[in-house]
Parts: structure tokens; C-alpha cells; sequence
């Protein structure tokens, strides 16, 4: 039974400061991916978990131990890295029993584990062959499994997937998400991918500049993001964001136009406040092409710019208060540049936040 | 007709890369009078293994240069100064490689400075000051030179080799639970051997080939190596051509063995370590 | 991101695994140096001992400074590095384009081109010794089977023919160091650059001259400070060919070093020329060792 637990943790170069006191409990069992911007922290955060990098500040436990001074051999975790690190000069049964080996277990034990990992991976075929004689997705495999025969306390996964091709990549990401419910072990994953990061997580913690932004499931972290930047990276396209103020009940944006402030939020703005409208492109649709029935319309005459058909649906680029906005429309239907369209927000579903600090007007 | 130009030029190349080192193994095996001999005998009349016979003391003819010994010495001291620098170059070359520290930079550049102190100069003070110590004519002498000289190039190389293996493979052996020892020896250590063979050799031929300080700090055959010895002809009264070629044949030999050995490894370190600063 | 093992303290590792480089460098360079500096100042002689304490200032550098042999020794030591190395730098870009160009035996090429590397100087200039000799060497005889000439060529008796030969084995021995170091690196040129060029309209000289050349010098400054590590190994050259002779005509920086510590036994004033001659050793690997830096930053976008 491990879970860990961060404490104020800090990680400073000199006198710069990568990682500012993080505090995050990650519960056994629990997959959490840490996601965020190159630079944000995340990586460095994952190899002070790892032991691979000196905690300047704070606490790390892993269950009950705390961890700060072990190397990383006695943290009983284990980790794939983003190039997979396999040992080149070793067979695929080599890299996966060299933990094994390394801790004194018998030869019988060693085979036995290696056996059930690479089944469990679809590697027993590879077993003889060396890295270089690989595949791309064969050598992920192997890291996971190198991973896994151990039955450490955790996971540490630093972007695993990125060095694959895209529609390898989407392969992979099942196999470790179903890796994960055979294997019940406590998993923190980075990724500066949202969409593996909403695919994957239990929870998910969006970091920038070394501080969490937001800790939460997909679903919290997608519908109620905690402000701007997390509304903006978590969702794909981003969410579209119209800068205005509260006057009489209404938002009334920079160009002009007002739509009203979603009943939800009426009690938490008040007159004259500075405030930026944060919509989804899904939320934006031609009237009768939207996503489903819309409980708090507000209606929108608007130019399509540009539309991209992707089959089924197509993303529209139009503009609102002149910011450019995305759209989407739903169904089959084929818009060309300059048409003028009726086009309806589904406000129940948009968010408003504070223009100042960027954090969101809702309750939390 | 461009390509029957860079053939005949490829051709010249080689035929003035090849000719001069092939004459001189040719002549080894002939007999004095033939090379001397006046007009010039090109095509060789008679081959023989009595110049090897001659310098190394068998048969009858036989010459006052103790060319045993001086292999001797030259293969102990080339590989006793090569085993401490490859050892003091591997330490260092992984302190560049993987660890970051002040002055860094400015280390590194002062080893490669001390290297460029040209032998002769050196010589010098090394010879007063190792009188002093009784290392003249010792070969401890020699090998203590000679690990110096090796020490800032096998840096370079074995840097160049350490950098080329990534950092996350030593990590993952760690997290695997191995110390930093362990992963050093088990992961890091098997990935660099060719590029630290090839230091090796380097640091060989840079010994075996070595005269300015050889020819000051050797006296007898104690400790006097190949390239000295091969000096000792000139002292003699006629030139002895074919001994010399003999000779010369013995000191190519072990080089040409070992450069064959490791020469991808030898170009891709010199290149690497440079390149990738 | 960083990932330096550094942190706010300091990390002794590299401390100690750098200290026994440090100390023999210390022990065996830096320290002789000191010595060497100290007796440059003295009027030491080898036949005197006692003279080691005979603190004389800069008595030897004034007298070297004044010294016409000194100075021409000096001249024509830079000379001959000048053409040397410029030699070798030239026709090893001509031989590493050669080779490029080749399309089969390239290994067996390059192997060849090793074989000088491998010869101890003091074996290419008996092979040059040999080679040019007057009486019996291959060269005249074969000038002469040849009926090109009929007398002896005196290569290594006459001064001028001399310093040709000696530069001539010098470039036979270093050659193979640029060719093979610029042969990599054309080996490692990316092919996009220069078929964007060729699309961009250049002809070929232009691409050779903005494309090629320009990612080849980081290799060429490589080359360069290796050889410059060890430019007075060309002293075992001439004091096999030629000893300085004929009468001092080919007497180069470092032999002169030799003749007067070992044979006229002045060492301090050896010293002072041994001094200078390191002085100009270092500055010149310096020189290429900064040029190399400078030159691998724009290197950094391509590799």
C-alpha cells in the first residue's frame, strides 16, 4: 500500500527557482498525470519523486517512508523514460530481469517474473532480440515491462508516448491505460499532451512555471477549469476567450455586442466588473447544428472566415467583438468563407472569469 | 573523362601514401648490397629474414644494437603509461561527461594546454629535475612522462564517448537499484568500451612512437626505447640501410596492428568529442 | 531541461575524479614549467652545477634577443609551420572531397590513409632519410633510371632542397589528419541544405563555397588543434634527416633547443628559448581551440 505524498516541495538551480512548494497527495493506486507547458516543472518534479534530482525545499513520502535522502534504488519505484533508456548492449529478457538481478533474486524467480511480464505485454515472441531490433511501439513495451516485473510502489512514466507517431501513439495510450487496470499500482505520469493527460488520469494536475494550477479528474478540470490558462490548455481546440464587463446583467463584450450572464453565475458578478467569457467551440453552433438541446441560448448573426470540413462536423473561424473566435458546426453540412449565419451559445455551458487575476467567478 | 581524372588523381594518392612505408618494409628484406648497389637493382633478386636475424642477434652476421631489450622496453613502458592514463582519463573524461562544476571550461582547456608544451622544452626541466630524483635512464621515468602526455587527449576522447551514451540510461539503472558505481560499471562502462579501446590505442602509439623526451631521459638499455634505438645506427660508421629497415619494420608492426583494430571507433571520438563541445 | 546533479552545495565526485589528471599534469607539466622558468633566469650550466644559483635576471633573453642564428631559427620555424599546415589543410580538403566523391573502396581508402598516422615521426623522417638520400635513395635512382637527370640530386645536403624535403615528410605524416577529420565531416553533412541550395539556383562552386565549406570548418578546427597539441614533433623529423645541417640551414626552433641544452649543456639559456617556444605552442592551440568553440555554435542548429 503506497501512495505519495508531496509537501511543500521545492527545486532550486542557483537562484533559479523551477518548482515552488508543491503540495499534492496522490492516493494508492491512483494514475495521476502531471501536464503543463514545457518548463513548467513537471519533469523536474517526477525525477525528485524518482530520486534523480535533489529536493531543495519540502518533503516527498512514499506510503509512510520519507524519501527525501534515498537514492533512487531504495524508493522501490520504478520508471520509463522518454527515450526508454533500454540497455543497448542487453536482449529484450536481459533489460527486463537486470532489476531483478541487480537486487540478488534467484535465476528461477527472475525467469518466472520475466515470463509473466512479457506475457502480459505480448513480448515472449522478442524475448532474444536486442533493442536495436525493434519497433518503436516493441521498445515502449519493453520499458513498460522492465517497469512492471519489479511490483514496485509506483510508476513514474516521463513522456512516453511523445517519441512515437501519432496513431501509434493513440495505440499505446490504451495499452497503458488497460496495463494499469491489470497491474493496480500507484502511476504519475507526465505529458505536456491534454489529451493523454484527459484520456489517462484519475486526476489530473495542470502545472505552469513551477506552481499547480489545478488538481482534479478530466471532467472537473474540462467543465469547471480553475482560470484562464487552464481553460485554455485542457480541450482541443482551446476554449475561446472574449474579454468584457458586467453591465446590467449582462456581458457586455469590447466590441459592443452583449450576451447574458449565465444564470448560474448571476449572483457572483456584480455591476461593473471586469470579466473575460470563456465559451468552447463546441458551444458555438450555426441554430440548428449545435451539440444537442441548449438550455440557455443566446443568439449571434456571424461570418464564417474560414471553415474546416472534417467529415462530420467542421470547425468554422468567424469573429466575435472582432476577436477571432472558433465554431463548431454539427452534421454534414458545407459552409463556404463570407456566409452569414444565425449562430446560437449555449451559455449554461460557458464560464467567467475574473480579467485581473484570470481565476474563474464560480463557486468552488 | 572526369571520373578517368579522379581515378588517376585517387591513384597518385595512394601510390604516394603507400609507396614510401611499402619501400621501406621491401627493403627490409633485402640484403645490404643490393641497396647500395649502383646502377639500382629494381626488381628484387633475393628476399631475406636476415636482417630481422641480424638485429635481434641470431645467425652469423650480427650488429651491436640490442633491439630485444629496446622492444622490450618499448612495449612496457607504452602499456603500463597506457593502463594509468586510460584510468586517469576515464575518471576525468566521466567528470566532464556527466557532471557539471565550476571552472569547468577553463579545466578542460588548461589540460589541453598543458599537452601543446612542445616535448623538447619539456624535456628540460624534466631532465634536471628527474636527475635529481634518479629517474634518469629508469623507466618509471619514462612512464610518468608518458601518462602525462596521454592524460588530456584520452580526456577529450573518453569524454567525447561518455557524452554519446544518454544520461537516462545510467538513471534507469538506478532506479532499476543499482548505485551510481553499479550503473557506472554494468551500464555505462560496456557502451563506452570501444571508445575507450581506442583512447587506448592512441594513448599506445603516442608512447611507442615518442623520441624528443625518450631520446634525453634514456640512457641505456635500462630503459632506452624503439625510436631511440633506432638512432643508435646513425652513430655507426657506415650506414647500415637494410638493419635499419629491419628495424623500422619491428616498430610499424604493433602500431599497425592496433590502429587496424579500432580505427572507426578513432575517428568517430576525435570527431564527437570536438564537434559537440 | 537542466540536468545538472548540482545543487546548492558543493558535489565532491567530480572533485575527486578529476584530482589524479590534475596532480599528474600538476606533477609532471606545471611544475617543470616553474623549474624551467626559474633556470631560464640563471646562468646554468650542465658542466657546473653550482651555477644554478647564479641568478643573472634576463640575461639568456636579452642575449637570445640579440642573437642573429635565434632569429632566423625562429623565422624559419614559422615558416615552416605556415606552409606546412597550410599545405596539409589544403590538400586534405582536396583528398577528403577525392574520397567523397569515390563511390566504391572508400574504407579501404580511408584505412590507407591511416597508415601515416600510425608511423612514428621519428620513423617517417628515417623513411624520408632513406627515400631522398643522394647516393642510393629510390628517388634519385629512380630520376635517373629514368634518364630525367644524371647526377645525384643532393636533397638533404643541399639547404633549400633539404627544408623542401623535410616539409614534404612533415605533410606526408600530418596530411591524413585533416583529410580524415574533413572526410567525417562530410560524411555527417546533412544532404537538405545542400539540395536547397542547388534548387535555390547556386551552381556548384557556390554551394561548396557557402554550403560545404562553412560546415566543414568546425572539422578543419578540430584538425587544427589536435595538430597544434603536437607541432614539435616535426623535431624528430629534421634530427633524423638532417640534425639542423647542412650548417645550420634547416635548424629549426626546437632543435636548437636540443643543441644547446644537451650539446653546449647551457641550460639556462635553453631554458629561455624553450620558453618562448612553448609560449608559442600554447597560443597557437589556444588560437584553434577558441576558433573551434566560436565555430560549433552556429554548428548547433545543424546537429
Amino acid at each position: 500500500m503506497a501512495g505519495i505524498t508531496l509537501a511543500g516541495v521545492e527545486k532550486h538551480y542557483g537562484r533559479m527557482r523551477v518548482v515552488h512548494g508543491i503540495d499534492l497527495d496522490i492516493a494508492h493506486e491512483e494514475f495521476v498525470v502531471l501536464v503543463g507547458p514545457s518548463g513548467c516543472g513537471k519533469s523536474t518534479t517526477l525525477r525528485m519523486i524518482a530520486g534523480l534530482e535533489e529536493i531543495t525545499g519540502g518533503e516527498i513520502r512514499i506510503g509512510e517512508r520519507v524519501v527525501n535522502d534515498l537514492p533512487p534504488r531504495k524508493r522501490n519505484i520504478s520508471m520509463v523514460f522518454q527515450n526508454y533508456a533500454l540497455y543497448p548492449h542487453m536482449n529484450v529478457r536481459d533489460n527486463l530481469g537486470f532489476g531483478l538481478k541487480i537486487a540478488g533474486q534467484p535465476q528461477a524467480v527472475i525467469a518466472e517474473r520475466v515470463r509473466e511480464a512479457a506475457e502480459i505485454l505480448g513480448l515472449s515472441e522478442l524475448l532474444d532480440r536486442t533493442p536495436a531490433e525493434l519497433s518503436g511501439g516493441q521498445r515502449q513495451r519493453v520499458a513498460m515491462g522492465r517497469a512492471i516485473v519489479r511490483h514496485p510502489d509506483a510508476f513514474l512514466f516521463d513522456e512516453p508516448l511523445s517519441n512515437l507517431d501519432a496513431k501509434l501513439r493513440g495505440q499505446m495510450r490504451a495499452e497503458i491505460k488497460k496495463l494499469h487496470q491489470k497491474v493496480k499500482t500507484t502511476v504519475v505520469y507526465v505529458t505536456h499532451d491534454q489529451i493523454e493527460a484527459m484520456t489517462l488520469a484519475d486526476r489530473i494536475v495542470v502545472m505552469r512555471d513551477g506552481y499547480i494550477e489545478q488538481v482534479g479528474t478530466p471532467m472537473e478540470v474540462f467543465n469547471h477549469p480553475a482560470n484562464t490558462f487552464v481553460a485554455t490548455f485542457i480541450g482541443s481546440p482551446p476554449m475561446n476567450l472574449l474579454p468584457g464587463r458586467i453591465e446590467g446583467g449582462q456581458v457586455r463584450l469590447a466590441g459592443g455586442e452583449a450576451v447574458p450572464v449565465p444564470a448560474r453565475l448571476a449572483a457572483r458578478v456584480a455591476e461593473g466588473l471586469e470579466v473575460v467569457l470563456g465559451i468552447r467551440p463546441d458551444d458555438i453552433s450555426p441554430v440548428g447544428h449545435g451539440l444537442g438541446e441548449v438550455a440557455e441560448p443566446a443568439d449571434i448573426t456571424l461570418t464564417v472566415s474560414i471553415a474546416e470540413p472534417l467529415g462530420m462536423e467542421s470547425l468554422i473561424y468567424t469573429t466575435i467583438a472582432g476577436q477571432e473566435v472558433q465554431a463548431k458546426l454539427y452534421g454534414p453540412r458545407i459552409v463556404g468563407p463570407g456566409e452569414v449565419l444565425p449562430f446560437r451559445l449555449a451559455l449554461e455551458r460557458a464560464h467567467l472569469f475574473d480579467a485581473e487575476t484570470g481565476d474563474t467567478l464560480e463557486a468552488r | 573523362m572526369q571520373s578517368v581524372a579522379l581515378w588517376f588523381a585517387t591513384f597518385l594518392l595512394m601510390v604516394i601514401m603507400s609507396v614510401p612505408g611499402l619501400w621501406v618494409v621491401l627493403s627490409a628484406f633485402r640484403p645490404n648490397r643490393e641497396i647500395l648497389a649502383k646502377p639500382p637493382v629494381w626488381v628484387p633478386t633475393e628476399l631475406t629474414l636476415a636482417n630481422f636475424g641480424k638485429i635481434f642477434g641470431f645467425g652469423s652476421e650480427q650488429v651491436g644494437i640490442p633491439v630485444t631489450s629496446y622492444f622490450m622496453n618499448s612495449m612496457i613502458i607504452a602499456l603500463t603509461s597506457t593502463v594509468i592514463a586510460l584510468i586517469i582519463g576515464m575518471a576525468g573524461g566521466y567528470a566532464f561527461a556527466r557532471y557539471r562544476f565550476r571552472f569547468k571550461g577553463g579545466i578542460f582547456l588548461g589540460l589541453m594546454l598543458f599537452r601543446a608544451v612542445p616535448g623538447i622544452a619539456l624535456s628540460l626541466p624534466i631532465f634536471m629535475i628527474w636527475s635529481r630524483l634518479g629517474l634518469i635512464d629508469a623507466k618509471m621515468g619514462l612512464i610518468i612522462v608518458y601518462v602525462s602526455l596521454n592524460v588530456p587527449f584520452t580526456i577529450w576522447l573518453i569524454d567525447g564517448f561518455f557524452r554519446q551514451i544518454p544520461m537516462s540510461l545510467s538513471e534507469a539503472a538506478q532506479v532499476d537499484g543499482c548505485t551510481r558505481w553499479q550503473a557506472f560499471w554494468k551500464i555505462e562502462f560496456p557502451l563506452a568500451r570501444s571508445g575507450i579501446a581506442a583512447a587506448g590505442v592512441f594513448a599506445f602509439l603516442t608512447s611507442w612512437n615518442e623520441f624528443a623526451l625518450a631520446s634525453q631521459l634514456t640512457r641505456s638499455t635500462d630503459s632506452k626505447t624503439l625510436p631511440v634505438g633506432l638512432m643508435d645506427f646513425t652513430a655507426q660508421f657506415t650506414i647500415d640501410w637494410a638493419g635499419m629497415c629491419a628495424m623500422a619494420v619491428i616498430i610499424i608492426i604493433p602500431a599497425l596492428i592496433m590502429t587496424f583494430l579500432v580505427q572507426k571507433h578513432l575517428i568517430a571520438g576525435l570527431t564527437f568529442g570536438g564537434v559537440k563541445g | 531541461m537542466s540536468r545538472a546533479f548540482q545543487t546548492g552545495r558543493v558535489n565532491w565526485t567530480p572533485v575527486l575524479l578529476l584530482l589524479p589528471a590534475i596532480g599528474v599534469m600538476m606533477f609532471v607539466v606545471a611544475l617543470p614549467l616553474v623549474f624551467s622558468l626559474y633556470t631560464s633566469l640563471t646562468s646554468y650550466r650542465l658542466t657546473r652545477p653550482e651555477t644554478i644559483w647564479d641568478f643573472v635576471w634576463f640575461r639568456n633573453y636579452e642575449r637570445l634577443f640579440g642573437n642573429r642564428d635565434f632569429w632566423v631559427a625562429f623565422g624559419r620555424t614559422i615558416l615552416f609551420l605556415t606552409i606546412a599546415l597550410n599545405v596539409q589543410l589544403i590538400l586534405g580538403l582536396g583528398i577528403a572531397l577525392l574520397i567523397n566523391k569515390i563511390t566504391w573502396g572508400q574504407r579501404t581508402l580511408r584505412t590507407i590513409m591511416m597508415f601515416p598516422m600510425m608511423f612514428s615521426p621519428i620513423l617517417v623522417g628515417f623513411q624520408f632519410k632513406f627515400i631522398f638520400n643522394d647516393n642510393i635513395g629510390i628517388l634519385n635512382n629512380a630520376l635517373q633510371s629514368l634518364g630525367w637527370t644524371d647526377r645525384a640530386i643532393p636533397w638533404l645536403v643541399d639547404g633549400k632542397l633539404a627544408m623542401f624535403s623535410i616539409i614534404f615528410a612533415e605533410v606526408w605524416m600530418s596530411t591524413s589528419v585533416f583529410a580524415i577529420l574533413l572526410l567525417a565531416g562530410l560524411f555527417a553533412m546533412p544532404r537538405d541544405p545542400l539540395e536547397a541550395a542547388k534548387v535555390d539556383g547556386c551552381n556548384a562552386w557556390q554551394v561548396f563555397r557557402h554550403i560545404t565549406l562553412p560546415f566543414l570548418m568546425p572539422f578543419a578546427f578540430i584538425a587544427m588543434t589536435i595538430r597544434s597539441l603536437d607541432i614539435a614533433r616535426a623535431y624528430d623529423i629534421v634530427k633524423v634527416m638532417t640534425d639542423g645541417g647542412p650548417a645550420g640551414r634547416t635548424e629549426l626552433l626546437w632543435t636548437m633547443i636540443a643543441r644547446t641544452a644537451y650539446q653546449d649543456a647551457r641550460m639556462g639559456q635553453a631554458n629561455a628559448a624553450a620558453y618562448l617556444s612553448t609560449i608559442l605552442s600554447i597560443a597557437f592551440t589556444y588560437y584553434f581551440y577558441l576558433k573551434l568553440v566560436e565555430s560549433r555554435r552556429y554548428m548547433g542548429g545543424v546537429q
